[in-house]
């Protein structure tokens, strides 16, 4: 009768009584087992669950990071292209269509003058060559509109090659991937749950193992199954962060 | 000589002890869901929010890059239209004072203008074209239509991230419930089976419940 539990149903009878305190005090050895195993499980359930919490916590920051890595890149991705954007359409474009403007009326101011003649044609070449100067003084501040790379055949200009080669000059910042980072972000994440998860057996394991101590009868089974999901939770802990 | 009440005390006592027991297990299990539930709303939340200014930053550079190149492109094309008025304007003046200088001048720049355009045309189509990185080009062909996406799935993830923050207010309360149930059965362990004990232990009991009905409404 050592470290059985009290039942109810006998427990009216003044001898009946005697009898179970006397065996509750009689089997002191085995109690203090149960006690010791209770106390054993409760805390590695609470080793390995600080063990588990920590890691969380660590790789779940390491997933905040990524992310906050990925706002970061992607503001700086965003600035560098609009830089560059405004660079090519805002700065260097409207020189180039006024260089474009000018050789286009040199050009059609010089054809209508072939066909004239006198104070006219006079006129024609003179606008013509007013046009000229103004192309040769912005040709040298303007590599848009002179660079032969990006000219295409009509007299017009490749804006796509412009603002390409305007990006290569920072591939870092064209390499940028804030998706990448993201995603990366995304998978710590996940690992981070995951191990939060391997918490709920061993809680289990803990709250067994709290069972275990006023269900004396079935106190070997109850810490027995408690030893199990507790090392259900560390096995499930260690396997999250090894393999995810 | 034992008392003939004996049993009943031993057995509210049992009574007390199995349900201090049960409690700080049920607390432990339940931390651990709480703990699970703060962990995915808190990430959930924290994701949303970068999501959310992330986009907003892509949005900003869409809007920004796209009107700087149509702008450029319109301005240019402006630029054309305003010597084509110019040619028209000297055309006019030239047939109006009998000025043939003046309408061969209109004539040329008329004709200039012609091309002018087309050209423009040509190199405003250009824009965004290969070898331009898929980004950029992302941000230079953004539509109207485009953006107004962007922009709901910006307001989504703002609407996602309060509902998350407010998942992981309700389980950080929880928490905070159960701390308090733990304090309460501890309290009830030390003053034992008696009408003080039963008190903190019925209290630790409701404050568990409580951090259950959290967890479950955090949970949905």
């Amino acid at each position: 009768m050592a470290g059985e539990v009290i039942e109810g149903t006998a427990s009216e009878s003044r001898v009946v009584v005697v009898a179970e305190m006397t065996a509750g005090s009689g089997g002191a050895g085995s109690g203090d087992a149960g006690h010791g195993g209770v106390a054993i499980l409760l805390t590695l359930a609470a080793v390995v669950a600080a063990s588990i919490g920590f890691m969380a916590a660590m790789t779940s920051s390491s997933a905040n990071s990524s992310w906050q890595s990925a706002l970061r890149s992607e503001v700086k991705r965003s600035a560098a292209a609009m830089e560059d954007v405004r660079y090519v359409y805002g700065a260097e474009l409207p020189l180039a269509v006024r260089i474009i403007q000018a050789r286009t009326v040199q050009a059609e101011m010089l054809a209508a003058a072939q066909g004239q003649s006198g104070p006219t044609k006079a006129a024609l070449l003179l606008e013509a060559n007013v046009q000229g100067q103004i192309v040769t003084a912005l040709d040298s501040t303007a590599g848009l509109a002179t660079n032969t790379d990006y000219a295409l055949s009509s007299g017009g200009l490749d804006l796509g090659k412009a603002l390409a080669a305007e990006r290569a000059q920072n591939p870092q910042l064209v390499s940028l991937d804030p998706d990448g980072l993201e995603a990366a972000g995304d998978k710590l994440a996940h690992k981070a749950l995951l191990l939060t998860a391997a918490l709920i057996p061993t809680s289990g394991a803990a709250f067994l193992a709290v069972l275990a101590q006023p269900f004396k009868r079935r106190r070997t089974l109850l810490l027995r199954i408690g030893g199990l999901a507790l090392a259900g939770g560390a096995v499930m802990g260690l396997a999250v962060q090894v393999l995810v | 000589m034992i008392a003939p009440d004996s049993a009943a005390g031993l057995r509210a006592e049992r009574r007390f002890d199995l349900v201090a027991a049960v409690l700080i297990g049920v607390i432990a299990v339940l931390a651990a869901i709480l703990a699970l539930v703060e962990m995915s709303a808190g990430q959930t939340a924290s994701r949303a929010s970068l999501q959310a200014a992330k986009v907003e930053a892509d949005l900003s550079a869409r809007i920004s890059v796209s009107a700087e190149a149509t702008n450029a492109v319109l301005t240019a094309r402006q630029t054309a239209i305003v010597l084509a008025m110019e040619a028209i304007a000297r055309e006019q003046a030239g047939i109006q004072y009998s000025d043939p200088t003046s309408t061969a001048i209109g004539a040329a720049e008329q004709s200039a203008y012609t091309k002018l355009d087309s050209i423009l045309v040509e190199t405003g189509a250009t824009t965004g074209g290969k070898p331009v990185d898929p980004y950029t080009a992302g941000l230079l062909g953004a539509t109207p239509a485009d953006l107004k996406s962007e922009l709901a799935e910006q307001n989504h993830q703002v609407d996602l991230a309060n509902a998350a923050g407010f998942q992981e207010q309700l389980a950080v309360l929880g928490l905070s419930f159960l701390a308090l149930a733990g304090v309460l059965t501890g309290l009830a362990a030390v003053l034992r089976e008696g009408r003080s004990g039963r008190i903190s232990l019925t209290a630790a009991c409701v404050m568990s419940v409580a951090a259950g009905v959290l967890a479950v409404w955090a949970f949905i």
